[in-house]
């Protein structure tokens, strides 16, 4: 009898609530500030050379990621790791594949003083920025300042990245009751909770919660260095732990993995389950779970149409 | 020290210790603010704690779980241990055990968030390979066909793994039981047995860690003790400040309410001080104000209120003075005379006050001031007559002694009020004509007014210097050429030996306390230089008035009755006035007199109030005719004729003439041709200071 009862009772709280959650609606953020964001977000006078803005490898408009393997900035110099997505950026418990960032402002403040991205400084960005009668105008308008801080351009970045969000996603829509999944959807998200891939694929941002190695079943090696945990803890069983990536929009942000390995979501999910699964997956089950991960593509933010 | 600056010194003192008390509740309030502010983030940071283990916990319990909340989780528990590090009351020095121990705490957070770290990445392993494992058998037709005790096996490999797990225990886990074997040729048992034993081997590696970090996490034993240490410390180190602060507290109280007490104390002394002062100011302000005795108003506020205009507009001025009142005192004593005093204030008070609109004053000792505003003369001097009548009537009964008294009250609107008032006054006294009189102008003497009061000065300086003394005019037996008597006149010598006659101070020292003195030694040194020379008589002036002055005649009588067995003869000159109202009393004057074997002598006859009636009634020895017949018997017929008729007169009845003013021979012989006895005048001396040895003279 008891024993029915605690099965009863663990059933109604694994089916009551799911262990992924919509992004809502509604979220808070000073438009004024973000659309001044939007516009340093777009511009590239925040690189040295004019050439590279935040937007050259964070296409917002398509997935808020870069389709190179790497991205290419100051001087077409690249970067050492691919470009992960800023939509929906504000819900990752850490910022950078390592995360060594541990909030949106201070992972600004990094691509700008990279000399491979924007190869710019403090003082360089203000001086940019302060010689800008637009720029003066609206951060007077928007902050009542005559001097413009670079405190504040990353203020007003960050803004604009907080409202980078994409809800009503197919599956957003389903989890509140509002759509109903295909067949094949329907089979993708089962799998996925039962091969294990929402251990750490969950939260609203269906990732982006927690660490975890590259290869826990089986190895993952590469010949590459790239920044991973351990460049942030020092410890050496951090080699090749990366923050779990989000798998909003996963659809858009191909190439995937720290190492834009798998040039598709199929390869992607082969991969995976062999290394952080330790299964062999089926074709069928693969299709699948890219029918499920397709319904997690969102609405573009509404920020991107405001001007 | 003043009562005032007391106050003074402990107000002061009560606004600090005010300031101080104030002072003290911020300081009191910062401190407890401080201190919750530490004990809420030391308590929210513990919550923080439990908040992931429970977090943790069901975690590793359910299969399917957003970890969104550990995130959220460690976050706070970042924040929260910020918060902690920052708590003020870190800053203060007594507070550094406290402080290392939290930075201490740092250590145990940072392992704790590491240890959640690596537990999330081996639980996602553990309870995939877990849920992997029991479906794999779930689907292990293949190896059911191959060997039905190899999935026995495989089924009790799980079983372990799942008791391991569920009892956190590695007992379960056998070292070398754990893996499938087989030597089937077929691929798909191949495969079957070796993802079998990939996960139970991955099982194998991570178990121990994972069951380790697991408990690290539940217990996390290092942070509860820390923080523990850091609560215990904290409290210790408090208690010693709120014990502290309680003491201040205490003593500031004390003092607080000592000084609160005080200045209540002291401004109630104050207050009664000031009182006393006040009360002192009042009674002075009183005394300034009013007379004593007699609580009517005094000098100075007559002095005050006659200046008024507010007060008086057209004031009219009438003073009583009580006729020797001085001999009151004299005869009756002090006492009586102020209780005398009392009853005429009341007398006056209650007479004037009740018909008119007056203010009543004492302006002197025995006189009295009455102010009039706006009154006719005629409405005045009725108020005085019936003032006047009314006390000559009433008889003040004081100790059983009955006491009549007679006033004089003079009249006056014209300033300076108080000086002619008292002119007036003096004049009523000069004239003896009427109590009462109303100043005019031409009693306007003030010059004489303070002749005479340097004449009184000299009159008292004579007397106590024994400079008053009798000069001595013979009076000539025409007949027989010899000096008989001599009459005494009072001369009074000045300190520089200059010799005043009588009429430059004898009528003030009348009006003085003196006169009476001047006539007591006039009488006695008189009587001493009769004793002297015993061939001779000697005469004393008196006037009528001094006759009726009952201590002037028991004066005489007294000096007569001490030297009555001398040979001393001693006469009495009488001057005529018209008051000889008692005939009788100076009848028994004269009687008394003569029993002393003195004789009396009427002066200035036949001038003034000469008056015959006088003889029939009197028993006269001697008459003296006026100088002023006198000198003129040679020149005029009617002087002599009236000098014969005087001296037949005389002869009739029994009395001898004496003639005065003989100031030539041709009046000497005139007179002894007609038979007249005595004579006096320059023509045989003038008055000397002592009498002639030799009685003989020539004419």
């Amino acid at each position: 009898m008891l024993k029915s009862i605690i099965l009863i009772t663990i059933f109604i709280i694994l089916n009551a609530k799911e262990p992924i959650s919509p992004i809502p609606l509604k979220i808070d953020y000073d438009k004024e500030k973000a659309l001044l964001g939007k516009s340093l977000f777009f511009d590239p006078i925040l690189s040295k050379d004019k050439s590279t803005s935040c937007l050259s490898c964070h296409n917002v408009f398509n997935g808020g990621a870069d389709a190179r393997d790497v991205s290419l900035g100051f001087a077409q110099r690249k970067g050492n790791i691919q470009s992960p997505t800023v939509l929906n950026a504000r819900y990752n418990f850490v910022q950078f594949w390592n995360g060594r960032a541990e909030n949106l402002k201070e992972q600004a403040d990094g691509p700008l003083n990279n000399p491979a991205e924007h190869n710019m400084n403090k003082k360089s960005i203000e001086q940019r920025i302060n010689n800008s009668l637009l720029y003066k105008k609206e951060f007077k308008k928007v902050f009542g300042v005559n001097y413009i801080k670079y405190d504040l351009i990353l203020e007003a970045i960050v803004e604009f990245e907080k409202a980078l969000t994409t809800p009503n996603s197919k599956f957003d829509r389903y989890l509140k009751g509002e759509d109903k999944l295909t067949k094949d959807e329907q089979k993708g998200y089962k799998i996925f909770k039962h091969y294990g891939c929402i251990t750490c694929h969950n939260g609203i941002n269906i990732g982006g919660n927690s660490f975890q190695k590259m290869g826990i079943f089986v190895e993952y090696s590469t010949d590459k260095k790239y920044p991973d945990r351990s460049d942030v803890t020092h410890d050496i069983s951090d080699k090749n732990v990366f923050k779990v990536p989000s798998l909003r929009n996963i659809q858009q942000t191909a190439p995937y993995f720290h190492d834009a390995s798998a040039k598709n979501l199929q390869s992607a999910i082969q991969a995976m389950t062999k290394h952080n699964l330790g299964i062999i997956i089926s074709d069928d089950d693969i299709n699948s779970l890219v029918k499920f991960l397709e319904s997690l593509t969102g609405e573009q933010p509404k920020i991107l149409d405001e001007i | 020290m003043k009562v005032s600056k007391l106050l003074f010194i402990f107000i002061i003192a009560g606004i600090v210790s005010s300031i101080a008390v104030v002072n003290f509740y911020f300081i009191q309030k910062e401190f407890t603010q401080k201190q919750r502010e530490f004990l809420i983030n030391i308590n929210n940071l513990e919550n923080s704690f439990i908040d992931i283990t429970n977090l943790i916990l069901k975690n590793s319990i359910y299969v399917y779980i957003n970890q969104d909340n550990i995130a959220i989780a460690n976050k706070k528990l970042k924040q929260n241990y910020k918060k902690l590090q920052n708590s003020k009351v870190l800053l203060d020095s007594s507070y550094v055990d406290v402080k290392d121990n939290v930075n201490y705490l740092q250590k145990c957070m940072k392992e704790n968030l590491q240890n959640i770290d690596i537990f999330l990445r081996i639980n996602a392993g553990v309870k995939n390979s877990l849920l992997f494992l029991s479906r794999h058998i779930d689907n292990g037709k293949i190896l059911e066909d191959y060997s039905q005790k190899e999935l026995l096996k495989a089924r009790i490999i799980l079983k372990h793994f799942n008791d391991a797990k569920k009892l956190q225990d590695l007992v379960y886990l056998s070292k070398n039981d754990y893996l499938l074997k087989s030597d089937s040729k077929d691929k798909a048992v191949q495969q079957y047995i070796s993802t079998f034993n990939l996960h139970t081997t991955f099982l194998m590696k991570n178990y121990p860690p994972f069951i380790e970090v697991t408990k690290k996490i539940l217990e996390n034993q290092a942070t509860h003790q820390r923080i523990h240490i850091i609560k215990k410390r904290f409290s210790q180190i408090s208690l010693h400040d709120v014990k502290a602060l309680d003491e201040f507290a205490t003593i500031l109280f004390i003092l607080f309410f000592l000084s609160f007490v005080t200045i209540i104390v002291l401004l109630l002394k104050y207050q009664r001080e000031n009182k006393k002062l006040q009360d002192t100011y009042i009674s002075l302000e009183h005394s300034h104000t009013y007379d004593q005795l007699t609580e009517l108003y005094n000098r100075r506020k007559f002095e005050l209120d006659i200046e008024d205009v507010t007060k008086f507009k057209n004031p009219s001025l009438m003073i009583m003075n009580i006729n020797d009142f001085r001999y009151i005192n004299d005869i009756y004593g002090n006492d009586i005379g102020n209780i005398l005093l009392k009853e005429i204030s009341k007398f006056i008070k209650d007479k004037i006050k009740v018909s008119y609109e007056s203010s009543i004053y004492r302006i002197d000792g025995d006189e009295f001031g009455i102010v009039f505003d706006e009154i006719s003369e005629n409405r005045i001097l009725k108020i005085s007559n019936d003032l006047e009548n009314s006390i000559v009537k009433h008889t003040f009964i004081i100790n059983n002694i009955k006491i009549e008294l007679r006033v004089n009250i003079a009249i006056n609107n014209v300033k300076p009020l108080l000086e002619n008032a008292d002119l007036a006054l003096k004049q009523i006294k000069k004239s003896n004509k009427s109590n009462i009189c109303v100043f005019n102008e031409s009693q306007h003497l003030k010059q004489n007014v303070e002749e005479n009061m340097k004449t009184v000065q000299i009159i008292k300086e004579a007397i106590l210097d024994d400079r008053i003394v009798p000069f001595f005019q013979p009076i000539v037996n025409l007949q027989t050429s010899k000096i008989e008597k001599y009459e005494a006149l009072v001369r009074l010598k000045l300190d520089n030996g200059e010799i005043l006659p009588p009429f430059r101070f004898l009528e003030i020292a009348q009006k003085s306390s003196q006169y009476h003195e001047i006539t007591k030694i006039m009488i006695e040194k008189t009587i001493l230089t009769a004793i002297s020379h015993p061939q001779y008589r000697f005469s004393v002036n008196m006037s009528m008035q001094d006759i009726l002055d009952k201590k002037i005649t028991d004066m005489l009588f007294d000096l007569l009755e001490k030297y009555k067995n001398t040979n001393a003869k001693i006469d009495i000159e009488l001057l005529e006035s018209e008051h000889l109202d008692n005939m009788n009393v100076v009848k028994k004057f004269i009687n008394k007199l003569h029993t002393y074997g003195s004789f009396i002598l009427i002066d200035d006859f036949g001038t003034g109030y000469s008056n015959f009636s006088y003889f029939s009634e009197l028993d006269i020895d001697i008459v003296k005719i006026d100088g002023s017949i006198v000198k003129e018997i040679v020149t005029s017929k009617r002087k002599f004729h009236m000098l014969k008729s005087i001296k037949e007169f005389a002869n009739g009845m029994d009395m001898k003439t004496v003639s005065e003013f003989v100031e030539s021979r041709e009046i000497a012989l005139k007179l002894k041709s007609i038979g007249s006895t005595y004579a006096q005048g320059y023509y045989f001396s003038e008055p000397l200071e002592q009498p002639l040895d030799d009685a003989n003279i020539t004419i």
